[in-house]
């Protein structure tokens, strides 16, 4: 019997999280200049809509004092463009982004020095998360495409308290089987963005050519999930599996793990700050309560 | 199994078809590129999107490194589609190495697309100039209505009466293939005619467009303007008013069929008229068919074969009275039985001179319950119980118990060696149907005949 | 293994390159059987060792893993493989043959694997019985008038559960008004009675005993519960509750106890009893469950538990019954599939771990040693803000940049991608992002990998020995101590005696092993010395 042939093609709708790294700290220094980031980035998001148009795309910008949704195209009223100079919902994309970004220096320079040094992924993930949650009750065909400059793993990371926030909604999405895409804009890898991706099965990208972003994104994010059954995506090889403390959010081949909670710690602490457990006083002893971890 | 002969479902097939000039001339609209890559299979989009900045050709070779080993088919299925559409161009070099290179004058539309956004195919008139318009519902309401009212006239047409709003003449070129007119009988529903019934809308309206194109060579009409025009329709708003006026001659006579059919809605002002699509024109692009936009089903079918449809469409219990038994009608519930008797009765009414390809039937009678499932028994897999699918397909292969073979006898061999060495013969070629050893008589598949003919003569020699 | 039964994990082969149905094989003297763990599966196994014709195994000790292959006489053969623990048995080898270990610390870290299988028997409770204690029936001797009822504390306790009324009259009468004996008596004489189908003699015994009456009325409570029961229900629907109790009040319907039917005066109505009563009252209470566990000897304790179990159990438990019974009586064919969508459970390979972090090691090296990125930034915070508002607007009237990306910046992308693809698919040999360990000799990858799990073993036994209070740990921990320095030392030849264009990669995948023993020689030297230095204090023999 030939299948019913209603599911002909209808099997590539895809919903899209995007999310976007605005932290104007980080695209400062930067050898891709925002403005063409953003173009690249555009004409990605429109070639997804192009596609097929019950495709939907969400935009969340995270920005350095706080996140929100940018863009929803099934909330953008018309097609068509504006003044033919660019798609109409690039244009929407691109005001709600500027009303962004004057609210997120409003916040710091309200808050001056409380600003956090890093990108709010965890929250972002969170509203991502929950947005599909909101719109994709039923059918599998949500992914998330996390677009970064650059990442808090590495170096500059002390203030950060977001690790465990991060980790939980890496596996909230893994738990809701949404795969992580991530594609990261940097010289060193990032341990974080490896981790998501391989945890929730997505991909994750570090261009080499930051010119030809477009093609990247393209050839492998545009990918819809039902595709990604029989296709080869890039693996990347070698993921960086080692875990942050969570005293000083420090990267650690080796370090203390609390034998009731399984918190990480770089260095002996009299008390786990996770779960409050006594790890015993004398430093020989107290390998009984927190053990070697490799 | 013999091949199912599915009713196109979209008219992609159609386009593929066209004559390679005037397919490349289609590609220098930009609605017709967007609609064409929006009906390819997902891993053929993948392809012109991941192709689409690239100029220099590209080997196949280093495609298929992308697809896993379950999926070579889907990448051969994919690839011949964008060949057949004339997306890709295939080229193959001096070191036997094949290459694609996409479609240049689509490249450059779709990458305009992107980068600039979409134009929209006329402007809208000034509401000052209409007044008031239509709300959507209403508009979705005239569509359902002429869209029914077409359909239960196929049905009503083939029990011999004939209310009707819409011309003779374009219902005659819609009907066309779906019904049958013998002489001094009244017109009944082909094999065809009721597969179409059984459709879901997008399809029907996929099959009735399709015959209207490829009618139009008829009318005088070239088919590659008369696609241009439905696709570029189907990229207007729903819901706002559009000058008839800006329209060629052509697509103004088109647009009255269409306005038959609930595509669109014409109305008259003081000075000048215009069009306003309906959801049926701006679907018509969609490559996917139905799933998101279906109406709910309505249909449940249980184990006893007693069917209940939740429904106060006339046209849905037309539809089901095809081959099943209603008992009551209530106001919003039909309740019938399917039988051996009015399946019998369906089978009947569709089988024409086309005996051989009476196996849709049952598919369609099946994919037509499944399809319409009531929310309630949608999610369980059957939606329709296996023993009402398992019983149907008993009964509609109780009138197959025939099979019909064209076929050639041979006989009078001049000798026992000759007949047993074509025996032989036609057996290698899994041809034999029949041999009678005594007589020296066999019969042989007719496509194997000619075969069978020269290996005769060159043992004659 | 009293029952002497043996219950192993085990693949079942139907033939040698079957890749074999995981599940649990069970042998006892008589037969084998094998319970595949996917119920769904058909390679369910009952066989009588009658006609097992012999058996086969592999060797101990060689590497293929284990297998029982026993022919039987139908020409075929069961093979069982079971779980292979050649790595564990190489460990095995090297610790308690070498010494450094005892046999019972070496397996007392695996008590899973040993008895993770006999283990799983449940403890369960003893239901309650299904046999009517209504039946319970008098044993007459034959030559007195004398009839005698049997009574154990079973019994008597599901006397109690069954006759709610009767719990009530003893909880009243006794040991107040009368023995429990003179109780029990009387409760017998009435079924007797009952029993013998008098009714007329019935209602005349009751007319002149109180107490006796008690037991020959129809159970009031009983009574009362089966009436609210009725009025709850919807009595189309709920086949739990038909009006059955109630029917069997009408003439002529319902079976009486003890087979026999007849009809009386309906003023004795009340003294008979029917078996479907008495049935569903049993049903009941079975499916309610046992409430008690504690000892039966006593009826009084037995009788004043009961009411305190039926207290506790009222509320919740007829609700949660309900609930079971509407779950059970849901009609299938209409429920939405039960299905839920849910991520398996995904245990890394550890040696993909260990792997990864080594090349990591290598790339962090090379991360350094390549320009590092600079992370201070050079302008100021509102600067960079504008910086980013004037890109945005910069788009905003410029337009998308078009071309989108070069067609040459294009190609090379889609075919360094397509490279990358080709390369994590064959694993072609000058990947730079292949493993490390695949790239040394296998020799030596071998000796790594086994001396990683050694450390392993061995760190795992030392770690768990500390705080040492015992001079038996004290031995161990040194014994353990001088094999580690003995692997600390085996590695360091390997890392001298590695070909050169290996040494930099071997000395990476070393050091972290190097690191864990280190961290472990240091720790029993700081316990070392703090020990000797308390000794010559207070304590005389050092453990505490």
């Amino acid at each position: 019997m030939a299948p019913a042939p209603s599911k002909l093609y209808a099997d590539d709708v895809s919903l899209l999280m995007v999310l976007l790294d605005t932290n104007p700290l980080f695209w400062t220094s930067s050898y891709l200049p925002f403005s063409n980031f953003l173009s690249h980035v555009l004409s990605f998001l429109n070639s997804i809509l192009l596609l097929n148009q019950l495709n939907q795309v969400v935009v969340i910008a995270t920005g350095y004092n706080h996140c929100d949704y940018v863009f929803d195209s099934s909330l953008a009223t018309n097609q068509g463009s504006e003044n033919g100079r660019m798609p109409a919902l690039c244009y929407d994309l691109l005001q709600k982004l500027e009303e962004f970004l004057v609210k997120d220096e409003q916040l710091h320079k309200e808050g001056s020095e409380k600003g956090l040094a890093s990108s709010l992924l965890s929250g972002s993930l969170s509203m991502a998360l929950c947005c599909i949650l909101f719109y994709d009750l039923d059918i599998c065909t949500a992914s998330l495409c996390l677009i970064f400059r650059r990442f808090f793993d590495q170096g500059h990371s002390i203030h950060n308290p977001g690790y465990v926030a991060i980790m939980n909604s890496i596996f909230s999405a893994q738990r809701s089987m949404v795969p992580i895409d991530s594609c990261y804009i940097g010289s060193n890898n990032s341990a974080f963005l490896q981790q998501a991706s391989y945890i929730t099965g997505g991909v994750y990208l570090k261009p080499q050519q930051l010119d030809g972003l477009f093609q990247y994104l393209s050839t492998v994010f545009a990918t819809d999930l039902h595709s990604r059954t029989f296709l080869q995506l890039p693996k990347s090889v070698g993921v960086d599996f080692r875990a942050s403390c969570f005293c000083h959010k420090k990267t650690i081949d080796m370090g203390y793990i609390c034998s009731v909670c399984l918190s990480i710690f770089c260095k002996h602490h009299k008390k786990c700050s996770t779960c409050g457990s006594v790890f015993g006083q004398a430093q020989s002893d107290n390998e009984s309560a927190s053990n070697l971890k490799r | 199994m013999p091949q199912v002969k599915i009713i196109a479902k979209n008219f992609m097939d159609m386009v593929a078809s066209l004559p390679a000039m005037k397919l490349d001339n289609l590609y220098s609209n930009a609605f017709i590129c967007e609609a064409i890559l929006r009906s390819l299979p997902p891993l053929a989009k993948k392809y012109v999107l991941q192709m689409l900045c690239i100029e220099a050709p590209v080997s196949a070779k280093s495609m298929e490194e992308w697809v896993l080993a379950d999926g070579s088919t889907k990448h051969k299925v994919a690839i011949d589609r964008l060949l057949q559409l004339r997306l890709l161009t295939e080229n193959v070099d001096r070191k036997r190495e094949t290459t694609y290179r996409l479609n240049p004058v689509l490249q450059s539309n779709l990458q305009k697309l992107l980068v600039c956004g979409e134009v929209l195919p006329r402007e809208p008139m000034p509401t000052n100039v209409i007044g008031k318009l239509p709300s959507l519902e209403n508009l979705e309401d005239f569509a359902v209505e002429q869209w029914e009212c077409f359909l239960l006239q196929l049905i009503n047409s083939s029990q011999a009466e004939r209310p009707s709003n819409i011309s003779s003449s374009t219902m005659k070129v819609f009907q066309r293939g779906l019904l049958s007119q013998r002489e001094k009988e009244a017109p009944r529903l082909t094999e065809s005619g009721f597969q179409f019934l059984l459709m879901d809308t997008n399809a029907q309206l996929w099959y009735i467009i399709r015959e209207y194109i490829s009618n139009s060579e008829e009318r005088g009409i070239d088919p590659s303007d008369l696609i241009s025009f439905l696709l570029e329709l189907s990229f207007h708003v729903t819901g706002e008013a559009y000058n008839i006026n800006s329209l060629t001659e052509v697509q103004s006579s088109t647009i009255k069929d269409l306005a038959d059919l609930g595509l669109v809605k014409l109305q008259q002002g003081r000075k000048e008229s215009w069009f306003i699509p309906t959801k049926l024109a701006t679907n018509l692009s969609m490559s996917l068919t139905d799933s998101s936009s279906r109406k709910q089903g309505f249909v449940v079918v249980e184990t006893n074969f007693r069917l209940y449809a939740y429904s106060t469409s006339k046209l849905h219990c037309e539809i089901l009275r095809l081959f099943a038994r209603v008992e009551y009608q209530l106001p919003n519930l039909i309740v019938g039985a399917i039988t051996k008797e009015s399946l019998y009765n369906a089978f009947e009414n569709g089988i024409t001179a086309d005996q051989a390809s009476c196996i849709p039937w049952l598919f369609y009678i099946i994919s037509f319950l499944q399809q319409n499932a009531h929310p309630r028994v949608s999610e369980r897999i059957p939606s329709v119980p296996e023993n009402v699918t398992d019983q149907i397909r008993l009964w509609e292969a109780d009138l197959n118990r025939i099979e019909m073979n064209p076929a050639y006898l041979y006989d009078e061999f001049p000798s026992r060696e000759v007949f047993e060495s074509a025996c032989d013969f036609a057996r290698e070629w899994n041809g034999l149907l029949w041999e009678d050893s005594k007589k020296m008589r066999l019969m042989v598949k007719a496509e194997v005949h000619t075969n069978m003919r020269e290996f005769l003569r060159r043992a004659k020699q | 293994m009293s029952t002497g039964q043996v219950t192993k994990r085990a693949k079942y082969k139907t033939s040698v390159k079957d890749p074999g149905t995981p599940g649990l094989l069970r042998m006892n003297e008589r037969k084998l059987s094998f319970s595949p763990h996917d119920p769904a599966s058909a390679t369910k196994l009952d066989v009588e060792f009658i006609h097992i014709k012999g058996h086969k195994h592999t060797k101990e000790g060689s590497n293929k893993p284990p297998w029982l292959n026993l022919p039987h006489d139908q020409g075929g053969s069961y093979i069982f493989e079971f779980e292979s623990f050649a790595d564990l048995h190489k460990l095995h080898k090297q610790f308690v043959i070498g010494g450094v270990l005892t046999e019972l610390e070496f397996w007392a870290t695996r008590k899973k694997l040993l008895d993770g299988d006999s283990n799983r028997k449940l403890k369960q409770r003893v239901g309650f019985k299904s046999t009517m204690i209504l039946d319970t029936k008098p044993m007459a001797d034959g030559r007195t008038n004398k009839v005698t009822f049997n009574l154990t504390p079973e019994i008597k306790y599901q006397i109690f559960v069954l006759k709610p009324a009767v719990h009530r009259a003893f909880l009243n009468l006794v040991p107040n008004k009368m023995t429990e004996k003179d109780f029990f008596t009387k409760y017998f004489k009435a079924e007797y009675l009952l029993s013998s189908k008098n009714a007329v003699a019935a209602a005349a015994e009751a007319a002149e005993d109180d107490e006796l009456a008690i037991f020959l009325k129809d159970d009031d409570i009983l009574a009362q519960e089966a009436r609210r029961k009725i009025r709850r229900v919807d009595p189309t629907l709920d086949m739990e509750a038909d009006q059955g109790d109630d029917y069997t009040h009408l003439p002529d319907h319902g079976i009486f106890r003890d087979g026999s039917k007849e009809i009386s005066e309906s003023q004795h109505e009340q003294y008979k009893r029917t078996l479907s009563q008495d049935l569903n009252r049993q049903g009941a209470v079975v499916l309610e469950g046992r409430t008690l566990d504690m000892d039966l000897e006593d009826p009084r304790t037995v009788a004043e538990a009961l009411v305190r179990s039926r207290q506790e159990s009222d509320g919740d438990a007829t609700q949660e019954r309900l609930e079971r019974i509407s779950r059970m009586t849901e009609i299938e064919d209409l429920q939405a599939p039960h299905d839920h969508p849910f991520a398996p459970l995904c245990i890394k390979d550890p040696r993909d771990y260990f792997d990864a972090q080594q090349a990591n090691a290598l790339k962090t090296l090379d991360d350094i040693r390549s320009k590092t990125e600079q992370t201070k930034c050079n302008l100021s915070i509102d600067e960079a803000y504008g910086s980013l508002r004037d890109s945005v607007s910069k788009i905003m009237t410029m337009g998308l940049s078009d071309p989108i990306v070069k067609p040459e910046v294009a190609l090379m992308v889609l075919n360094g991608l397509t490279q990358n693809i080709s390369g994590t698919r064959y694993q072609l040999g000058k990947n730079p992002q292949e493993s490390i360990l695949d790239g040394l000799p296998k020799t030596t990858k071998d000796e790594l990998l086994h001396h990683w799990m050694s450390i392993q073993e061995l760190l795992r036994h030392f770690w768990s020995s500390y705080p040492i209070t015992t001079t038996s740990l004290h031995t161990k921990v040194s014994r353990l101590k001088d094999a580690m320095s003995q692997i600390y030392r085996h590695l360091e030849e390997i890392k001298e005696s590695v070909q050169s264009d290996f040494r930099h990669q071997v000395s990476l995948l070393v050091r972290p092993m190097h690191q864990a023993l280190d961290a472990a020689f240091q720790h029993y030297d700081a316990d070392q010395q703090k020990r000797s230095s308390t000794r010559i204090g207070e304590s005389p023999n050092g453990y505490v």
